[in-house]
């Protein structure tokens, strides 16, 4: 079972999904979170298996597709992705247990669980084809999310959010379809597989038309300014459980894309717009998090905030080096589960209040003591607070970039200083003062069924910030060896690309030879 | 003067030009059939002319093809023509655009 | 001696979390004791850790587990026992212990009285990480602990306004210092590649001096946050709206000193840069003159103190920057003492005053509140240094430092200063305790505090008179880590000029202070007095208009950009365009499907035109493949490829 492990983790949740059509309306949610449950369980069996001390991927599963043109099923996973992948199944479970009163109720948790299929099937594939497969169907349960059960713009919304990112996907397509070609004039034989295209290297100017062809599907997913318009409205208008998936998960495939395809396929062109994507970076954190301070709607701060964390993503990936790299990594996973948080925070009030706006609320710490705990909690991790789970990957991917540029560090830094900024502001405006308004003076503290949900984010925000080791080891061994490769790969090319290797300038090169190539 | 390919072929031209002069132009439904048919009849005249002048017959065996597709065309047409003929009253063009975008 | 360490570290974190049961459930009685008691444990065993470095011991040094491993970063959780850090941890130990007791009577009505020590204990575990750190990455966890229970504390009655204003201001301000300490730490990582500090300070001779300037300048922005050092002052003065005992332990006797705490240890650094050890001298003695100067007018009892430690600070700073770091650290302990005293002292007085503030409004206390009055008074003497209380020993060291080291500017501003700050400790002490009962035309009656708190401040009170008998001990003990320059001016003769001088001054300070303030009959000011329209009145009153120039082109221009930023170019520009592109399609498809008439002959007509299009393209193409040799000749006669 466990060499299929990978198969069953995507498919369970898909089969399960269309036998909970037949499921009892009154029953569903039992069976939601069941299935949820076994899922979770399986991912957590792939952790407790996975070999941590190995760099390249495991439990790899391979059936030929179409053989003719290299289209081929392949998984496997690595340190890079397999936290994710247990990040989207936790909170598939996290979500469908936290689901308060909705309607159709049946198509919601049938729908979040054919999520749950397409998040685990883009973090396993190894395949380009697979992989754009589940990329794209990812986007039809978000869709159906926000356009059935959002706000008053929601039609708006999901169409936008929709074209948006599949404008930016259809490029991406081009682009490996360009890639698989280019593999065929190499080598003669087709291949989608991505580990097999790791071993081509590109003539610099192929490397960069191609990586802006993969950049700008990858760029409007994470979103990245000036891409990112989409995701306030999508935010805005989901429900809490949209938008909890959203930003913990969906997000976290365009950075993790980069770190797939972009780093490791296109080495040169990687350090070519190392600077220019480190701008729109630090565009994307400062910029961001001023738009973030002047909202009304708690959500949107919390919806830019994401933007401003995703900045910090980028930059970590663009350092080149195992720290930032890794930085990022950890902060993917760090920033899922904290913006996940703050958005099922967000949700507990919405439920009681039916507004988002700040101007609504205002005393809050009074009447919901425990409520206010720990919404404290998330936003003192959202701002960074060493001890936190983000301040690892916050401060990982700043020391890393500070290895290639120092100004554009010290600027990438101000993140730190613009998101207290907006977090205390809306913390005060939410939880300090007197309560002003009547309609909070008697609401309920946070029940049972949403500190089920929030507890577990809480433990693991202090648990990973105080000891990230579980994840850091794997995430680095991987990110070590995909430093390598392109360290590798960037030798042979032009003498431009020797800064990834100055980037790399510790034990690992030193086995390995530039005359080797 | 001896009558040449050319000849046709500028026959069929001629006739192709007034059929399709007739398929724009025309508003009377009947009137557009006998449009088609002259268009589809220069062709023939075309796939004709060119097999004799090649000495293949699969232009010629072309042209019975054309000329079975075109009855059969009419059959149909003329069937539904009526039909309409006799619900609306009249076959002109401008009242039958319930396909409007 | 590791559970020592063990337990000085850990028993404030039981404390706190012991505590933290409690938030949610009515004031009981007992977490106050147990927390206090855990910190008092914590007191103990760093007594016992300072006797065992006293006594020769090894420096006890730890390795509790790895925090992050990543390429060649390797940061542990390591924990060091020093002269530096032991040092640092009985002040901070005892100083806290005092104020948790205190704090059982000062919070005894509060609502939030479990709350309140649940964070201060939070507090105490920071600050103890911060010193106790064997690295930078620690210290920065710590730094920013107790930035974060600093804002808690700060905005600990989050009712009001002006309280979680000045929380979040105090935080963001330091945050703008973080950022100076992670870029420095960055720079320490990428130069010496590692953080801890034997190894970096170890790696530091031999790096050139550019680097480490920037490295020694970016780590004193670090600390110039959480010091209050100029220009990142403003938050000390507002932090004051946090509960007395929280301004005695964290804006005193502790956390502000952290930054100095930061350029003690990084001793090997600040060695090799000595212009950037000037500089910090040079805004040290500015900002000591700065704040006093502000002390001299101020109407508010706990900002004058909380000028005067600001003003300390600077003095502080001079003694690090010059390089005489164990007189920057002796003049840290003895500061704590008297200062921390001082303010809990004002808590008194605040309490028999009903949250009073403005001393005008006092006058007389010094019958109802006996006690009170004697600890002030001596914390008063101890600040304004007079033999042979602690605060002598300490600055008057300091005076020593800058004239030895010939920086004779320093040492007449802070010389200046020392003038100034006995002026204002006594204004002070004169306003509220002597002269007539101005508090009896607001109907208040005064009475002492509890007889526990009074006890709970009475070690305080001691050392702040006798601290200045430990110097040869201390020096001797915290030499074997700091440089051990021994400061004697060279003439005996100019000693004592010196030091009677000095003594003489500022004897006449207090003289004058009584004068004006207790002899003379005092008013309470309403704005129309000669003095109090006075421009330079004004200016002080004011804080220089700094806050002001703040409000109007920091925080509002920031917080207009902002809008700006989002509904003009987020919305108006950003997302128009996204928004714009769609729009061209479904331009394009409404204004084409008027093509889509349903009637017949029209759309005859458009695939008539489609056909015509296509031929005459292929017809196209088909002559410029054939001609494309000519083509091509013609093109590069027109200078194209």
């Amino acid at each position: 079972m466990l060499d299929h492990i990978l198969s069953i983790i995507i498919f369970f949740p898909a089969v399960a999904g269309i036998l909970g059509f037949l499921v009892q309306k009154d029953s569903v949610r039992a069976y939601g979170i069941a299935v949820a449950g076994i899922e979770f369980a399986l991912s957590l069996w792939l952790w407790f298996s996975f070999d941590s001390s190995v760099s390249g991927m495991q439990f790899m599963e391979q059936l030929p597709l179409v053989p003719a043109f290299g289209i081929n099923y392949i998984l496997g996973v690595d340190g890079i992705s397999v936290f994710i992948i247990i990040l989207a199944s936790f909170f598939t479970m996290i979500g469908i247990s936290s689901l308060g009163e909705t309607k159709d109720i049946k198509n919601m948790i049938v729908t979040l669980l054919f999520l749950q299929m397409t998040m685990a099937g883009v973090f396993a594939a190894l395949d380009a084809i697979l992989f754009y497969v589940f990329w794209e169907l990812s986007l039809v349960p978000m869709l159906y999310i926000i356009g059935a059960w959002g706000g008053p713009l929601r039609v708006y919304a999901s169409v936008k959010f929709f074209l948006y990112t599949f404008t930016g996907s259809l490029v991406m397509l081009v682009g490996m379809l360009f890639m698989a070609y280019f593999y065929y004039q190499a080598t003669g034989v087709w291949s989608f597989a991505i580990l097999e295209w790791y071993r081509l290297i590109l003539p610099e100017s192929f490397q960069l038309w191609l990586f802006a062809a993969f950049f700008l599907g990858f760029a409007i997913k994470v979103p990245m300014f000036p891409f990112h318009t989409w995701l306030p409205y999508a935010h805005g208008q989901a429900p809490t459980i949209g938008s909890v998936i959203l930003a913990a998960i969906l997000l976290k495939m365009g950075t993790y894309a980069f770190i797939r395809f972009s780093l490791p396929l296109f080495p040169d062109a990687s350090v070519f717009y190392m600077f220019p994507i480190a701008v729109l970076a630090i565009i994307m954190i400062i910029y961001t998090a001023m738009v973030a301070y002047a909202q009304k709607d708690v959500k949107q701060v919390v919806a830019y905030s994401s933007v401003s964390h995703m900045g910090v993503i980028i930059l970590g990936t663009f350092a080149l080096n195992v720290e930032g790299i890794s930085g990022s990594i950890f902060l993917m996973i760090a920033h899922g589960v904290v913006s996940g948080a703050l958005f099922l925070l967000v949700g507990v009030i919405y439920d009681r209040r039916h507004t988002k706006l700040m101007s609504e609320f205002g005393g809050l710490a009074h009447v919901m003591p425990r409520y206010a705990t720990i919404f404290g909690l998330m936003m003192m991790a959202s701002v960074g607070l060493p001890l936190t789970i983000n301040f690892v990957g916050e401060f990982l991917s700043l020391l890393g970039f500070y290895q290639q540029s120092h100004i554009l560090t010290l600027l990438a830094g101000m993140a730190i200083i613009v998101g207290a900024i907006y977090m205390l502001a809306a913390y005060k405006k939410m939880f300090f003062g007197e309560v002003t308004n009547e309609a909070n003076r008697n609401l309920p503290d946070v029940n049972k069924r949403e500190l089920f949900a929030l507890i577990p984010l809480a433990i693991i925000t202090v648990w990973l910030g105080i000891y990230p080791k579980p994840l850091l080891e794997p995430i680095n061994n991987s990110v070590k060896s995909v430093v390598q490769l392109m360290h590798d790969k960037a030798i042979t090319d032009e003498a431009k690309s020797r800064i990834p290797s100055l980037v790399k300038g510790i034990e690992i090169t030193k086995t390995s030879t530039p005359e080797a190539h | 003067m001896e009558i040449g390919l050319n000849h046709y072929l500028v026959l069929s031209t001629i006739l192709f030009s007034i059929g399709l002069v007739g398929v724009m132009r025309r508003k009377n439904l009947l009137m557009l059939f006998f449009a088609t048919e002259i268009l589809l009849n220069s062709v023939n005249i075309a796939f004709a002319a060119i097999s004799h002048y090649y000495g293949d017959l699969t232009g010629q065996m072309f042209a019975f093809f054309v000329i079975a597709i075109a009855a059969s065309e009419v059959a149909v047409g003329l069937g539904l023509l009526i039909v309409w003929h006799k619900r609306h009253g009249n076959i002109d063009l401008e009242y039958m655009s319930t396909m409007r975008g | 001696m590791e559970l020592y360490l063990y337990l000085a570290l850990f028993s404030p974190l039981v404390s706190s979390l012991f505590s933290a049961l409690f938030t949610a459930t009515p004031k009981k009685q007992f977490t106050g004791i147990v927390a206090s008691g855990l910190i008092i444990l914590a007191f103990v065993s760093s007594t016992i850790l300072l006797t065992h470095i006293l006594s020769g011991g090894d420096v006890v040094h730890v390795e509790l587990m790895t925090w992050m491993a990543t390429g060649d970063l390797y940061i542990p959780f390591g924990f060091v026992v020093d002269q530096v850090s032991v040092t640092m941890m009985m002040v901070v130990t005892l100083v806290s212990s005092v104020v948790h007791v205190y704090s059982i009577g000062y919070m005894d009505h509060d609502k939030g009285f479990n709350r309140f020590f649940s964070y201060l204990s939070a507090f105490v575990f920071s600050m103890m990480i911060l010193v106790m750190s064997d690295n930078f990455a620690g210290l920065f966890i710590g730094w920013e602990g107790v930035g974060l229970c600093s804002w808690l504390l700060i905005g600990f009655w989050y009712h009001k306004e002006s309280a979680t204003w000045a929380a979040n201001e105090a935080f963001i301000m330091n945050r703008i210092a973080d950022l100076g300490m992670l870029i420095g730490l960055f720079l320490v990582y990428w130069n010496t590649g590692t953080l801890q500090y034997e190894q970096a300070f170890a790696a530091m001779p031999s790096l050139s001096t550019d680097i480490l300037t920037w490295m020694g300048i970016f780590l004193f922005i670090g600390a110039m946050g959480k010091s209050a050092q100029f220009p990142l002052h403003t938050w000390l003065a507002d932090a004051m709206e946090g509960p007395t005992p929280v301004s005695a332990l964290i804006h005193a006797a502790t956390m502000v000193t952290a930054g100095v705490y930061l350029v003690i240890r990084a001793n090997p650094l600040y060695d090799l840069i000595p212009n950037v050890g000037l500089f910090i001298a040079s805004l040290g003695a500015f900002v000591a003159f700065y704040a006093a100067s502000m002390a001299l007018v101020n109407r508010d009892m706990k900002r004058i103190i909380a000028y005067s430690t600001l003003s300390q600070l600077g003095y502080m700073f001079v003694a690090a920057g010059l390089g005489a770091y164990w007189v920057a650290l002796f003049h840290l302990m003895a500061h704590a003492f008297f200062k921390a005293l001082l303010f809990l002292g004002a808590g008194n007085v605040m309490h028999a005053m009903h949250d009073e503030l403005d001393p005008f409004k006092m006058g007389g206390l010094k019958k109802p509140m006996k006690a009170t009055f004697i600890m002030m008074t001596l914390a008063s003497v101890a600040l304004a240094g007079i033999f042979p209380f602690a605060g002598f020993f300490s600055k008057d060291l300091i005076l020593e430092v800058s004239i030895i080291e010939h920086h004779y500017i320093i040492y007449s501003v802070l010389l200046f200063t020392a003038g100034l700050t006995a002026f204002y400790s006594f204004r002070l002490v004169a306003l509220i305790f002597h002269g007539e009962e101005r508090y009896k035309l607001f109907g208040i009656h005064p009475h002492e505090a509890y007889k526990f708190m009074l006890v709970a401040m009475s070690p305080l009170l001691i050392l702040a008179i006798i601290a200045g008998s430990f110097k040869m001990t201390y020096f001797e003990m915290v030499t074997a880590l700091l440089p051990a320059t021994e400061y004697h001016v060279h003439s005996v003769a100019m000693y004592w000029i010196m030091t009677i001088g000095t003594q003489i001054f500022v004897i006449l300070a207090i003289a004058f202070a009584y004068k004006k303030y207790a002899m003379s009959p005092v008013t309470v000011p309403d704005g129309t007095s000669k003095m109090e329209n006075r421009l330079c009145y004004k200016i002080l009153i004011n804080q220089y208009y700094i806050p002001y120039i703040y409000q109007e082109y920091v925080v509002k221009p920031y917080r207009e950009l902002s809008t700006i930023f989002w509904k003009e170019i987020d919305m108006k520009i950003v997302d128009a365009s996204v928004d714009g592109i769609a729009k061209i399609f479904y331009s394009t498809g409404e204004n084409t499907r008027t093509m889509q008439s349903g009637n017949l002959s029209t759309m005859l007509k458009w695939m008539v035109a489609g056909i015509v299009a296509l031929l005459s393209l292929a017809v196209v193409f088909g002559l410029a493949v054939r001609y494309s040799d000519e083509i091509k000749v013609i093109l590069s006669g027109l200078g194209v490829q």
